[in-house]
């Protein structure tokens, strides 16, 4: 794991990746957060076109909501995690399952039925069932609030990235 | 099957998209910073990429041979990839929010991406059939993720090393990327009994 993240393990021992956010609205019960530390990149010639660019815009692009449980006023600065493999299950889920769908329909169609045409029509249903597989399966990780932060603690004055005692 | 399993290993090492045919270098330099950040480039390239290639040809075999139209394909192909690129995007928005929000960052990237008009390209020229076609392009996709994860890998691991001055940064990237092309030479001697 790369210093430059902070870490930490929530009840379900799923390592987290830490972040700090600050509170930009609250809105009932719920606050809208805007990510400060977008990561440790220090630049390079892909800049313009990098998903991992700072500035104000992106922050903004960045913001998210979240259950305001914890009692969060604006202004206020915190530590929200994610589980370390959240982009992996995201990808997975999103490309994975109808890709494997469209490339077995594919194969099985070719195989049993025979021809191009018959290949191309299987591949096409396969990757319609595969969407549906990965609608469902998201539907319930973000349920279980697998792919989204969640509230770890209220930042303490000054607390930055590396310099926090949950480091690994 | 055993033909399927040989044009997939063939198309993920052997003529490996980055470190054998020298495409998709911008996306293996700029994104292999960090690993999180490259298994989501891998994947929605993988995706973008098999999806793109067994399209481009369908449109091939069933437009542009037919009615003698071969001068166009280069036109077409980009457009089918930039087609297929706004598809995904639609694809992950409907499919959930929370994950569009997560990886919808990659997409744009992925269409001035070489190697995703590369791979179709040169997935014409085999003469493949259409269950070939998707395999070549999952496989030359497959190679390209599994590339950029491996690279990923050791440049965190190089951020750590004490690297000279004058090398810090793109030059050892550079450095380890063509040493990385050598180790993959060696798969170039395999062929199929």
């Amino acid at each position: 794991m790369s210093p430059l993240v902070d870490v930490s393990q929530d009840i379900d021992d799923r390592v987290l990746v830490e972040g700090f956010a600050q509170v930009v609205r609250v809105d009932g019960g719920s606050v809208l957060l805007e990510p400060e530390q977008l990561s440790s990149c220090g630049g390079c010639q892909s800049a313009a076109t990098c998903g991992a660019k700072t500035g104000p815009r992106n922050t903004m692009n960045k913001r998210f909501v979240l259950a305001n449980d914890f009692g969060g006023q604006l202004g206020d600065r915190v530590v929200v995690g994610i589980a370390e493999d959240a982009l992996v299950r995201a990808s997975l889920t999103a490309y994975g399952l109808p890709l494997v769908a469209m490339i077995g329909a594919g194969l099985a169609g070719q195989n049993l039925i025979g021809g191009d045409a018959a290949a191309a029509l299987s591949a096409a249903v396969g990757l319609g069932v595969g969407m549906v597989m990965a609608r469902v399966h998201a539907q319930r990780l973000t349920a279980r609030g697998e792919l989204s932060p969640r509230f770890l603690r209220f930042a303490a004055p000054g607390e930055r990235v590396g310099e926090d005692c949950h480091s690994e | 099957m055993q033909d399927y399993v040989l044009l997939l290993v063939g198309a993920a090492l052997v003529n490996n998209v980055v470190l054998v045919r020298f495409l998709g270098l911008c996306s293996f330099m700029g994104v292999t910073t960090k690993v999180d950040t490259a298994i989501g480039m891998g994947m929605a390239t993988t995706f973008v990429m098999t999806l793109s290639s067994t399209l481009a040809w369908a449109v091939e075999a069933f437009l542009l041979k037919p009615f003698d139209l071969v001068y166009l394909r280069t036109v077409t192909f980009i457009l089918v990839i930039a087609a297929v690129v706004q598809f995904t995007e639609m694809l992950v928005k409907r499919i959930s929010p929370t994950l569009f929000q997560t990886l919808g960052i990659y997409l744009p990237l992925i269409t001035t991406n070489c190697a995703v008009l590369g791979i179709p390209l040169l997935n014409v020229g085999e003469s493949h059939n259409f269950a070939q076609s998707m395999l070549y392009g999952f496989g030359s996709a497959f190679g390209f993720s599994m590339i950029l994860a491996i690279f990923a890998g050791l440049r965190e691991r190089i951020a750590l090393a004490d690297v000279p001055k004058t090398f810090v940064g793109p030059p050892i990237g550079f450095i380890t990327a063509s040493l990385l092309a050598l180790a993959f030479m060696g798969f170039s001697g395999i062929h199929a009994n």
